[in-house]
């Protein structure tokens, strides 16, 4: 746990999440409440993304819902993990970034228990380091799946997460790095399942890599998105999760305080009611496989569902 | 594998703000490089227990993956550009620093002897002889580390910068060749084009050089 | 900073950090093999058409343009593009590093070739030297001293560059950089960056050991 203090020390900016549990943390109370507060979007906002192909999608939905309010954006794609991503919106390179409840819930606070939306939402409130916040969480949802083959389903009879422990030090997963050192990833399936791995492979965030060596049979187990669409397409077995290890993952905006006034509020909670799952699923597909540009599957999106200026 | 020729035409706008983001990268390096270089060099040519020194750090940092230097700048100058230009100008410092220090080694003793005899200072002597008379070599240096960076700018698409380099982890993630074939062709191109550009400015700021080689 | 190298400290002489698959045993193993293979393979390909074009001065403008070309080849764009054809293999990561390892050893070869004074080649022929005599033994010797530059500037930008093999899944040093980056984990990051300037240094230092060695014999004496 040395790394952590270090790591939080290096950041001139940082401050200790732990700290920020201790009060204040309250998303309404903390400055930038509905229509008031220190925040402005005047400057205009920037939005950074994760490094896969949906975080870019929601990037570019962001900012057509926020430029149909007149608000003016830019779009940082690909800037790598939430690792690396919250400490860039604490340090000022980005305003505001699309996350996931769960998987931020437990990036901010490894022992959170909150697993149904609104208390999340609320453990949420309460991990978040002074000066971000985040949004009402939207209807769309993108979940973790630990997914096999169904040969390997067949092979070693795996249903759930707990068949996984049943076969300590004989099955590789593969999934990002940072997934080795996550709750909703490797370290909490051996807290929570007893699972141990033969060998964990760094792979990538539901993409080329991680997909490829599951094919491939480099690895038994895969982590992937659920609205990764090969998983139906490749007919791939989703593990189920009886002792809720994986938390919801509604889509939610995270957000730097000194941006977040009403008009931002307002635009994203807006977005955030009309798209659904299967929407975003399919604006994946459109990027993925046919190519598009997340902006343009973005923006016909939004023009779709009248979120354009008016 | 082929080209898809429509999606390089739809993105000519943002191919040609990558092509000069890229190039702005790769400049930016080689001119804060530069300004490191000439000073240390002048020092490591003249306080001989400073130059293995130098030279020997600045062989050792061009032995550090980029993409490392690159991270652990991250907690210094975050997710900008000023990582990216940082990270470059450390691999430039190994040519740039090693050419300037052969080309000021390259003037003769016997010309710097005159220049001092004829009540030159120290000072005007390094100007307007001594680096004069180096710059084919430095020049060369300058070539080199330009068309390098050009090459390395790519590797910060890993902390979301990187020109053209974008293009590269963006048809990786896709599956998608056109982008990353367009990103290497203009990555190539742009380096052939600032080499013919430097060799031109080299050209016109060293006539003697020409002279020598006409008579 | 000073934090950051004592914890470096420490993963360096943990235990558990130099040994399974994920250690620095089996990780520098890997670089090893990664950077030794490709440059040998690449030093199988350029040696010779350097020498070639070396003696018999034929293309001599491939020979010289060839090294500002490997410069300027983006490593990362070949890997991902070869990967794209090849999906997950090794070739990507040997393509791309033999590919950048070519151009050095080509470049150098020809200048210690074309160094080699043309009365110590005439005199050879004089004395009824064969063509792959007066290569062999007259040319290559006196060559040796930029064709051991060019292997040695080849292999530290491999050792470096094989960082790479990590963005398409496979190990190496590379691993902990990669890794590192992704869980924001500097600590691995400086190590792995550490290990792979160290590997560099090493087999620099060891090829100037045996450059020095070769030459004890001058090759003039011999001839």
């Amino acid at each position: 746990m040395n790394r952590r203090t270090l790591l939080g020390g290096l950041l001139a900016t940082a401050s200790v999440p732990a700290l920020a549990a201790c009060g204040g943390g309250i998303t309404s109370l903390d400055g930038g409440g509905a229509g008031g507060g220190g925040g402005s979007s005047k400057g205009g906002v920037t939005i950074g993304t994760a490094n896969f192909t949906e975080n870019q999608v929601l990037g570019y939905l962001y900012a057509a819902a926020l430029e149909a309010e007149g608000v003016k954006t830019s779009v940082r794609p690909n800037l790598g993990t939430r690792e690396i991503l919250i400490p860039a919106l604490k340090g000022g390179d980005i305003d505001l970034l699309p996350e996931y409840q769960g998987a931020l819930l437990h990036y901010l606070d490894p022992k959170a228990e909150a697993t149904e939306e609104g208390e999340m939402q609320n453990a949420l409130a309460m991990a978040l380091p002074r000066g971000l916040q985040i949004l009402p969480y939207g209807r769309a949802e993108d979940s973790d799946a630990f997914v096999v083959t169904r040969d390997t389903a067949k092979e070693y009879g795996l249903k759930s997460l707990a068949d996984l422990a049943k076969h300590d030090g004989e099955l590789v997963i593969g999934a990002a790095p940072e997934v080795k050192k996550r709750t909703v990833g490797a370290v909490g399936l051996k807290d929570v399942y007893g699972v141990e791995f033969k060998e964990f492979k760094s792979l990538d965030s539901s993409g080329p890599l991680v997909k490829g060596a599951l094919r491939k049979g480099d690895v038994d187990v895969a982590n992937l998105f659920t609205t990764d669409t090969d998983i139906a397409a490749e007919r791939w077995v989703v593990l189920t999760d009886p002792k809720n290890l994986i938390p919801g993952q509604h889509v939610v905006p995270l957000i730097a305080d000194r941006k977040a006034d009403s008009t931002v509020r307002k635009a994203l909670a807006r977005l955030g009611a009309l798209l659904t799952t299967r929407q975003l699923t399919e604006l994946n597909r459109l990027v993925d496989k046919d190519k598009k540009d997340p902006k343009d599957v973005a923006d016909d999106w939004a023009a779709r569902h009248g979120l354009t200026r008016k | 594998m082929s080209v898809d020729w429509s999606w390089t035409a739809d993105h000519a706008d943002e191919l040609a703000t990558l092509t000069l983001s890229h190039l702005q990268a790769a400049l930016s390096a080689v001119l804060l490089g530069l300004v490191i270089s000439l000073p240390l060099a002048v020092l490591a040519h003249r306080v001989r227990p400073l130059r293995g020194l130098l030279l020997g750090l600045s062989n050792v940092l061009f032995t550090i993956p980029s993409i490392a230097v690159f991270v652990l700048l991250l907690p210094v100058s975050g997710l900008t550009r000023t990582t990216t230009v940082i990270g470059l100008t450390i691999y430039t410092l190994v040519v740039l620093l090693g050419n300037t220090v052969e080309g000021l080694d390259s003037v003769p003793a016997r010309t710097k002897e005159a220049a001092e005899a004829m009540g030159t200072r120290p000072l005007r002597t390094l100007l307007t002889v001594e680096l004069p008379l180096a710059l084919p070599v430095i020049m060369a240096g300058v070539r080199i580390a330009t068309v390098m960076s050009i090459s390395l700018v790519s590797v910060a698409t890993y902390i979301g910068d990187g020109g053209l380099g974008q293009l590269f982890t963006d048809g990786f993630q896709r599956d998608f060749p056109t982008p990353v074939i367009v990103g290497v062709v203009l990555t190539l191109l742009l380096a052939l084009v600032a080499d013919a550009l430097l060799v031109t400015v080299q050209y016109v700021l060293t006539p003697w050089t020409r002279r020598q080689r006409s008579a | 900073m000073y934090e950051l190298f004592k914890d470096l400290g420490a993963w360096l002489v943990s235990g558990e950090q130099w040994t399974g698959p994920d250690g620095i045993g089996h990780r520098l193993a890997e670089h090893l093999q990664y950077s030794l293979l490709a440059t040998l393979v690449a030093a199988a390909i350029a040696l010779p058409l350097g020498l070639l074009i070396g003696h018999t001065g034929r293309g001599a403008f491939v020979a010289i343009n060839l090294a500002s070309f490997g410069r300027a080849l983006p490593t990362v764009g070949l890997v991902v593009l070869v990967f794209l054809v090849s999906g997950l293999s090794m070739w990507p990561v040997y393509i791309a590093l033999v590919a950048l390892a070519v151009p050095s050893i080509v470049t150098n070869t020809y200048a210690g070739m074309t160094a080699v004074d043309r009365d110590v080649k005439d005199a050879a022929r004089g004395q009824g030297m064969r063509a792959h005599q007066v290569l062999f033994q007259v040319e290559l010797p006196l060559a040796l001293p930029l064709i051991m530059t060019g292997l040695r500037l080849a292999l530290i930008q491999v050792v470096a560059t094989a960082t790479i093999a990590a963005y398409v899944s496979f190990g190496g040093l590379g691993r902990y950089v990669f890794d590192g980056l992704a869980q924001r984990d500097l600590v691995q990051v400086l190590g792995g960056a550490v290990l792979v300037a160290v590997v560099a240094v090493v087999l620099d230092l060891a090829l100037s050991a045996l450059q020095r060695a070769l030459f004890r014999h001058r090759p003039a004496q011999r001839a």
